[in-house]
């Protein structure tokens, strides 16, 4: 699976989205009681606006230096006998992790859940290999389960599904026989999950923050799997962003507190887990290989200009979980594995504004992500700056919309337009008017109109009433 | 106290009434109003859909209009922020960034104006209804006015407040949002339709025009018997 | 000896970012700045060992783990009834002189064996065979080198005696904790970490910080506790100082 998800327009998506009742109402729920227990978590603290300022500036420090930490790190996976592949593209990345199985002669291979490696359509590529690819997150493994359903969030990526249906995937799938209780799944999809870490040839994992001074990188989890991931096959292979690090311990510290907070409304998750190359020559579990894959995809491009901040991203998906536009119409609507205001911000730079130029305008600019990122990324101000791109460099704006704003931007700079405009469109607009509104509106007023009521503009403008007013007190 | 009232074009086009709530209350509160007639709008709505360059004249427009004024005031915490990001927005143009900043650090939302400029949290009004409020976006996270609508409304005779659940939500207007992504809105705004009348309130309070016409106009379509008024409106009230 | 891995493709990629950056590539080090914030050093600032206890025993309660206190002259009996709640074994342990220092030896190689409770002690040499053991146990227990108080986790730090498996594969998990290693939170952790690299140039292959038993949210967002991991958890905190 790539970054894009779904092959119909961008519409349809949005239909499709708005008609899922059971999709809405699982958002919804999970937006409010994941948002309550994010706020809690946050405001507990009593001093977050300074956590997310110190989370925004490792994070700027580690952007404006990342030659050189990539470097560290790469220099310090390799001492302790890790091998690391600079990778540029997907297609550079997959190569790599395809000549590795071979040379393994891997056929299983277990992954936690990663973003990057979605991104990059790795299972696809391990699948054509002839390995059997088995994701070990909870939420992944019922998506994989059924016929490789798109994640619809990044951190609870089944989302979009209820206990019954699960339960009848499982049944097809898995010929499980109980019932759709949550603990009863879970349990079956543990012991079936056991039996491939114990005999897979590979696992592999993402990474949410490598540190650059000691070669190490995290994972963070709740269930155990990435653990159990890395403990068990003889060969590991992490993938990475090539954003997703920091200096020493200390610095990722920060942000691991920020990201399970800001996710999940934990102060942590029970599994943080940090890892050093390869198991010790003593150690009986943990890989005897370890391959670290750092990935640029796209991500280069981003460095060094305007939309730089987005590079920040620590993934937490709290910008998701308070997005008024996500909670109608859920993550498939966006048409890329990055969904939300991250995904509207991310997606056209790594995917084009050919396949994403609709992102940017669903939003309505509300602010709401920008106010809980806990590395403080502009992120309604990053939309707005693409719209500025696709209206002003890209030419992609629609031809009405061009004129109707060429309009707007005449009648705003020019009294005498203005005047003119104003005092002609109660006239203008009588034929369509009732009483005092417009229930069926001309134009570009027709969408508008199509769901509720326009007022009918004012007899007197008020800046009449203003001068007649003056006028009697003299 | 001089003040220069920007009305807005939505105010000045469509809702008088905000208007001339806002001179006699800020008249009754002891300030002197003035007009310039010159003023249109701050452009936002060109500018939100990513067509700076198009709407910059109208902003320098705004500037002009402004620069003799002292206090600039609107009953719009949307359009009030707008103007506060004209700084940014003329960044490194040697004539206008200055101006624009001039115009910024004087320019003041309603609410904002009369509890931290004027200093008065009560202003003298009695409305003796139940109502509930709608915290705008812009107002709100953008602009930073979260109290000043609250102490106002606390201190009207009469008033009975309910609090409006899922406040922080914004209710699907966005400027042509609400025309572009019209599925989307109609969603959003059915939301916040909901939230209103779980209030059992009788009034709808808001202090930006354009979320009242959104919401509005969507209580009006569905039949509800739920009024709308602006929070200029209601202070005026006595 | 370890074998120095491989790195590919470095410079083409470190050059293109830094021509993204607008400046030649950064040869010499970076220094770690001085930061504006420091909003963790204000969590749990000053507070005693007593205090950092309770709050690890109340944040016990949310993290769906059983706090226990002793003290080493109690700690044999407790941990039995723990393992003893937990249904018996198989047990699985680390490798490690503090359980003998504490005076486990005669529940470890005599009251248990005698109620026919399997224990096994990690034993490198053994190789896979570990791994077995600890897949078939039904209580793992290992010792908590640093213990967040904050967050109610344990630090786990792995070597060849320390399997890390041995807190992931059995169905239960009980770490010990010697009250002298609780620290406010994370931060003293990572402090500390950084102190032993610092010293030693060294860090363990595998740190782990965990904060109770195995769960997740992933269906229909309903707390399962228990998935891949352990499905119950106990810490036992020994007064040690």
């Amino acid at each position: 699976m790539a970054m894009k998800i779904g092959s119909e327009p961008f519409k349809e998506r949005i239909d499709n989205g708005i008609h899922d009742d059971f999709m809405r109402g699982a958002v919804a729920g999970a937006q409010d009681g994941m948002g309550v227990k994010r706020r809690l978590a946050t405001e507990e603290l009593g001093n977050w606006e300074d956590w997310r300022s110190h989370g925004e500036e490792i994070r700027q420090h580690v952007l404006e230096h990342l030659d050189y930490y990539l470097e560290q790190l790469s220099e310090n996976v390799a001492k302790r006998g890790g091998h690391v592949f600079f990778a540029e593209t997907k297609e550079e990345a997959n190569d790599y992790i395809r000549g590795i199985v071979q040379q393994k002669n891997a056929k299983k291979i277990v992954k936690s859940k990663s973003m990057v490696t979605e991104e990059i359509s790795l299972n696809a590529v391990l699948e054509q290999e002839g390995c059997e690819v088995i994701e070990t997150d909870l939420g992944e493994y019922i998506l994989q389960v059924d016929d490789h359903d798109p994640p619809s969030h990044i951190v609870v990526p089944a989302l979009h599904k209820n206990k019954d249906q699960i339960r009848d995937v499982f049944t097809k799938k898995l010929g499980y026989n109980k019932t759709s209780k949550p603990e009863e799944l879970a349990w079956h999809a543990r012991e079936m999950l056991r039996q491939e870490y114990l005999t897979a040839d590979i696992g592999i994992t993402g990474c949410n923050f490598a540190v650059a001074e000691t070669g190490s990188f995290s994972l963070v989890t709740n269930e155990g799997n990435a653990d159990l991931v890395t403990a068990l096959p003889k060969t590991q292979i992490t993938v990475m962003g090539m954003e997703r690090l920091v200096p020493t311990f200390e610095e990722m510290e920060v942000l691991v507190s920020l990201l399970t907070r800001s996710a999940v409304g934990q102060k942590l998750t029970s599994y943080i887990t940090v890892l050093t190359g390869p198991k010790e020559e003593l150690d009986v579990d943990g890989p005897e290989e370890f391959h670290l894959v750092i990935l640029d995809n796209g991500r280069s491009n981003i460095l060094g200009g305007e939309f730089q901040s987005v590079l920040q991203c620590i993934r937490c998906a709290a910008c998701i979980n308070v997005c008024p536009v996500y909670r109608h119409v859920g993550g498939h609507s966006y048409g890329s594995i990055y969904s939300g205001p991250i995904g509207a911000v991310l997606s056209p730079l790594l995917g084009g504004y050919d396949e994403y130029k609709e992102l940017p305008y669903a939003s309505t600019l509300c602010g709401a992500c920008t106010e809980v990122c806990p590395v403080k990324i502009p992120l309604h101000n990053l939309l707005h700056k693409h719209r500025e791109i696709i209206v002003e460099k890209e030419g992609k704006a629609p031809i009405s919309e061009k004129l109707a704003m060429k309009a707007f931007g005449l009648g705003a700079a020019s009294p005498i337009l203005y005047k003119l405009g104003s005092k002609l469109a109660p006239t203008a607009m009588n034929p369509f008017t009732v009483g005092d509104r417009i229930s069926k509106g001309p134009g570009p007023l027709k969408s508008w109109t199509d769901i509720r009521e326009f007022p009918a503009p004012n007899k007197e403008r008020f800046r009449d009433w203003f001068k007649n007013r003056e006028k009697g007190d003299k | 106290m001089k003040v220069t009232l920007f009305a807005t074009c939505l105010v000045d086009l469509f809702h008088s009434n905000v208007g001339k709530a806002t001179v006699e209350l800020l008249e009754r509160l002891g300030c002197k109003i003035d007009f310039p007639e010159a003023q249109i709008c701050c452009g936002q709505p060109a500018y939100n859909s990513g067509y700076t360059k198009g709407s910059k004249e109208a902003m320098r427009q705004m500037i002009n209009t402004f620069q003799e004024a002292e206090y600039v005031v609107s009953p719009s915490g949307s359009c009030a922020f707008m103007l506060k990001e004209y700084p940014h927005i003329f960044k490194g143009d040697p004539v206008w960034e200055s101006k624009a900043k001039e115009l910024a650090e004087k320019t003041y939302e309603l609410t904002q104006f009369i509890v931290d400029v004027l200093q008065v949290e009560d202003v003298g009004a009695i409305f003796e209804e139940t109502v509930t409020y709608h915290t705008s976006c812009h107002m709100t996270r953008l602009l930073g006015v979260k109290e000043a609508p609250m102490i106002l409304l606390n201190h009207v005779k009469g008033l009975k407040f309910t609090e409006l659940p899922g406040k922080e939500q914004c209710c699907g207007f966005g400027g042509t949002f609400s025309v572009k992504m019209a599925q989307i809105s109609e969603q959003m705004v059915d939301e916040k339709v909901c939230h209103v009348e779980e209030t059992e309130a009788d009034y709808l309070i808001g202090a930006d025009a354009g979320c009242l016409m959104n919401i509005g106009g969507r209580i009006e379509r569905k039949g509800k018997p739920i009024k709308v008024l602006h929070i200029a409106e209601v202070l005026n009230s006595h | 000896m370890i074998m120095t891995g491989t790195i590919q493709n470095r410079e083409k990629f470190l050059n293109q970012l830094a021509s993204r950056l607008e400046r030649p590539r950064n040869s010499s080090p970076v220094e770690r700045p001085t930061w504006k914030f420091r909003p963790q050093d204000e969590v749990l600032k000053n507070a005693s060992q007593d205090e950092l206890l309770e709050v690890l025993e109340e944040q016990c309660k949310k993290i769906h783990t059983s706090f226990y206190k002793t003290d080493r002259k109690n700690l044999s009996d407790t941990l039995n009834k723990v393992v003893a709640n937990y249904g018996g074994g198989p047990i699985v342990t680390w490798k490690d002189e503090r359980f003998s220092e504490w005076g486990l030896d005669s529940l470890f190689k005599q009251e248990w064996p005698s109620q026919n409770i399997d224990v096994y002690e990690w034993e490198h040499t053994k190789g896979v065979e570990n791994i077995a053991k600890a897949e078939n146990a039904n209580v793992g227990i290992t010792i908590s080198e640093i213990t967040l108080a904050e967050s109610g986790t344990v630090v786990l730090i792995s070597d060849e005696n320390k399997g890390r498996t041995v807190s992931f594969l059995p169905a239960t998990y009980i770490a010990l904790v010697p009250k002298s290693t609780l620290v406010p939170r994370m931060t003293q952790a990572a402090q500390k970490l950084q102190e032993i690299y610092n010293r030693t140039g060294h860090v363990a292959s595998c740190i782990n910080f965990i904060t109770g038993p195995s769960n997740s949210a992933d269906i229909e967002l309903n707390l399962v506790v228990g998935v891949h991991g352990p499905v119950k958890a106990s810490y036992i905190v020994i007064n040690d100082l």
